[in-house]
């Protein structure tokens, strides 16, 4: 028996799909490892079962990694926000922060949005559920009277958090308040912004998704990319919630 | 006819998808091993240019004259970062763990292959930064692998505190990045990509050691990067969170005020202590492994083990403090922390209590694995008993800066962990590259390493508790560090010899991949299921096959068979005789 690595040749390729969600198209991979039947690559042995659950193991060690980032950063804030620092100049221990006005009607907004996009991911996720059985019997599914694209609306609402984001940084900029300087605002952009950070990377993911029929992404990928993402995100908008309640209630 | 239709034209993707960016986990484990072996050989390198500047300040290294004493505080930060990052954390962890994992799971593929290639790239990315720093104008770091603020906080500070201190961080940022997704990939892995039958409790115990430093690596390097980002911010965006006010560098006042030098050490210490047990738990597992397959025994106290690998990872998160007791530190805070640092001694002998066991009674073969692996026992023990005396605040406060630290980590975690590395190299290359590494060669190159490293460190404590101060490359006008100069001469040409003795390893390893006798599927009668493939592997691993565990990793002894061991996948004894 010789172990060869199976490939599906080029010429021989069977031409499948028309469009549309199930389309398989070709495209040359890097070898070696699996390529879950993306990209035209065969699709080895993984159902899309297999692919969910180790989608949401890995996606679960991802979360840890972030969580444990955060608690790092709140146990820095907490300390900052409490211990006094020497004062070379006055020769005695000062408390030099200086507690931030926050533009709570702007952060509610954005919380709104963001909790509003976790609902519509949530909604986008089960109308895929809907439409995978469909799918994975080669099917166009059927148009449903009312399928508002759900993924689109997490993704704006997403943009409109991060818009958000960025009109209470200006806010602050425009009071003077910058990156450098105090403790309370330095603690504050740093936090606010590898906040962003990691909710930009979910949003590209879903963004991706959600072009996915155009990027020739197989429709039960892009169900499986939305499920696991799901998790993240929902993820890092109790995350926000967690640290508009750090800002919140440890003010100073 | 669908499947011959493959077959016949299975089409071999070019050398460069192949070997260079490929997914392929054997492939990036190989990739790795040889990114450590770059790294290991600049670290060495640099290690021998310190010992001769210790020794000989006025020896002209060749296109670079005479060093300075700056260029002494460079050389440390980069041995210091190749080794325990790029060396230490790579090898054993992502080298031989991206190889081993999969295959002794039985699985012929990791669970997230694009995001182990990734991960292998960004690492491979953070080395060049790294290494670049020694080109730009001021040269290398100089603050030392711990980066310590606000040396490291400030460009004026010295002349690598430029470019080179902003390289430094950018690079470990990466490897922050690179180790995490290889983290996440070894976890879901481990839980997902078992073969059937393969209980976690049937998992060889390098498995176990590399999942459990899998997750240690998601938890500590997280912190490391927020500390990474935060020091780029002190440099860079006018923030203070590590630079305390009233600062003078060369006359002129910094422009920063109310930072905290001691958060940097929390920060880091948080993730450098449990980058301790990330360079060691894999090292463990091997050891373990190792003793088992040569002494021809079951591991001793299989569960033991894993519960004290687990413990050992717990309690590596609880301990920072200790490498501060003399930053200044609250008594009762020193006392919880040396109080569990000398607890983190229960697992530890529970390991080695359990490897002595394990040979115990064994019909030992003494290959060249086994000598490595009992090599690092011994190492294990002689760096591990300076522990708990180092955890003793009152003792820490006057050895810390000297060479008695010097030697309890290199001992502990360099040379046991290179020990461990070796004996993998070694017992892994028929596996690896389908040919067995030459056995007299492999002894010669463990006496002289054996002997070598004892020769270099074992003094170092004696010059530790004489009070050598360590990190400075001359000491002028202190008369009682004179007496010790013969000592350093003597640890400086230990330490020549023993590098210079790593060449018989070279030459071993790249004879051996061309030239050395073919290897068949298991040569040294092992149990677990990457030995029931052909060597070296196919690349398409168990090529769709799924191996059926039916027993633990360790079926080692008289069986009443022909062969003293039992396969992992071996068809179970049928019938009433096994009763």
């Amino acid at each position: 028996m010789s172990i060869t690595s199976e490939r599906v040749d080029v010429k021989h390729k069977p031409k499948l799909g028309g469009g549309g969600p199930g389309k398989i198209p070709y495209r040359r991979g890097y070898g070696g490892g699996g390529d879950d039947g993306d990209h035209g690559r065969p699709e080895d042995f993984f159902s899309s079962g297999q692919r969910l659950r180790r989608g949401r193991i890995g996606i679960a060690a991802g979360i840890v990694c972030v969580t444990a980032l955060f608690i790092g950063l709140t146990v820095v804030y907490v300390a900052r926000l409490g211990t006094p620092h020497w004062d070379e100049a006055l020769h005695r221990e000062v408390y030099g922060w200086k507690p931030l006005a926050l533009p709570y009607g702007l952060l509610w907004v954005n919380s709104t949005l963001l909790v509003l996009s976790s609902v519509a991911l949530e909604l986008a996720r089960r109308s895929m559920l809907e439409k995978s059985e469909f799918a994975t019997m080669g099917i166009r599914p059927p148009r449903l009277k009312l399928d508002p694209p759900w993924l689109a609306i997490t993704v704006v609402l997403g943009f409109g958090f991060l818009a958000g984001q960025l009109w209470v940084w200006n806010g602050f900029r425009s009071q003077g308040l910058f990156l450098r300087g105090n403790p309370s605002s330095s603690l504050f952009y740093l936090i606010t912004g590898l906040h962003a950070a990691h909710l930009a990377g979910g949003l590209i993911v879903l963004l991706y998704t959600a072009c996915g029929s155009w990027l020739r992404m197989r429709f039960e990928s892009q169900r499986i990319a939305v499920e696991i993402t799901s998790w993240y995100w929902h993820f890092v908008g109790v995350l926000w919630f967690g640290i508009f309640a750090l800002l919140h209630f440890a003010k100073g | 006819m669908q499947r011959s239709l493959i077959s016949a034209h299975a089409a071999t993707p070019s050398i460069l998808r192949r070997y260079v960016f490929t997914t392929d986990h054997k492939v990036i484990g190989v990739q790795y091993f040889f990114l450590s072996l770059a790294a290991v050989l600049v670290g060495s390198f640099l290690s021998l240019l310190m010992r001769i500047q210790l020794v000989w300040p006025k020896v002209r290294i060749p296109f670079r004259g005479e060093l300075k004493p700056e260029d002494y505080l460079a050389l440390l930060t980069m041995h210091g970062t190749l080794m325990v990052f790029f060396v230490l954390s790579t090898v054993p962890q992502n080298g031989f763990g991206s190889y081993f994992l999969p295959l002794q799971l039985g699985a012929s593929e990791t669970s997230f292959p694009r995001l182990n290639m990734a991960g292998f790239w960004i690492t491979l990315v953070s080395f060049f930064v790294l290494i670049s720093a020694f080109f730009v104008p001021g040269g290398a770091s100089l603050a030392g692998w711990t980066q310590y603020a606000p040396l490291s906080a400030l460009a004026a500070a010295g002349p690598g505190q430029g470019m080179g201190t902003d390289l430094w961080l950018v690079s470990i940022g990466l490897f922050c990045l690179g180790s995490v997704m290889s983290a996440v990939n070894f976890i879901a892995t481990t839980l997902r990509k078992r073969a059937p039958g393969m209980r976690l409790m049937r998992m060889p115990l390098t498995c176990w050691a590399w999942f459990v430093t899998a997750i240690l690596i998601l938890l500590a390097f997280s912190l490391l990067f927020v500390a990474a980002v935060m020091l780029l911010g002190d440099r860079h965006a006018g923030t203070s969170f590590f630079i305390p006010g009233g600062l003078i560098v060369s006359g002129r006042p910094v422009d920063h005020s109310g930072g905290s030098p001691l958060l940097w050490q929390h920060l880091f210490w948080f993730f450098g202590h449990p980058e301790v047990y990330i360079a060691v738990l894999p090292a463990m597992g091997v050891t373990s492994h190792l003793l088992s397959v040569f002494a021809r025994k079951p591991v001793f106290g299989y569960r033991a083990m894993v519960g004290a690998s687990i413990a050992i990872g717990a309690l590596g998160f609880m301990v920072w403090g200790h490498h501060m007791f003399v930053s200044g530190m609250n008594p009762a805070a020193g006392f919880a922390f040396s109080t569990l640092t000398t607890a983190i001694a229960v697992p530890s002998a529970v390991k080695t209590f359990n490897w002595l066991g394990t040979i115990y009674g064994g019909r030992i073969r003494f290959a060249t694995p086994m000598l490595f692996s009992a090599g690092f026992v011994s190492l294990f023990i002689t760096g591990g008993l300076t522990g708990p005396l180092l955890a003793q605040p009152a003792l820490d406060a006057y050895v810390h800066d000297t060479y008695f630290v010097v030697a309890h980590f290199h001992l502990i975690m360099a040379m046991a962990g290179l020990f461990a590395v070796f004996a993998a190299t070694y017992f892994w290359f028929p596996k690896m590259f389908g040919r067995m590494m030459n056995e007299r060669l492999g002894a010669l190159h463990f006496w002289i390493t054996l002997l070598g490293a004892y020769a270099t460190f074992m003094p170092m404590h004696l010059l530790g508790l004489a009070g050598h101060p360590r990190r400075y490359s001359a000491l002028t006008g202190v008369q009682y560090v004179a007496a010790m100069a013969p000592l350093q001469k003597f640890i400086t040409v230990a330490a020549i010899i023993t590098i210079s003795g790593q060449i018989v390893f070279l030459v071993n390893l790249f004879w051996s991949l061309r030239k050395g006798p073919a290897a068949d599927a298991n040569p040294w009668h092992c149990t677990t299921l990457e030995w029931t493939l052909p060597s070296p592997t196919p690349a398409a691993g168990f090529g769709g096959r799924e191996p059926v565990v039916t027993g633990s990793a360790y079926e080692y002894g008289d069986h009443g068979a022909v062969e003293d061991f039992v396969m992992q996948d071996a068809a179970p004894k049928t019938g009433a005789s096994a009763l």
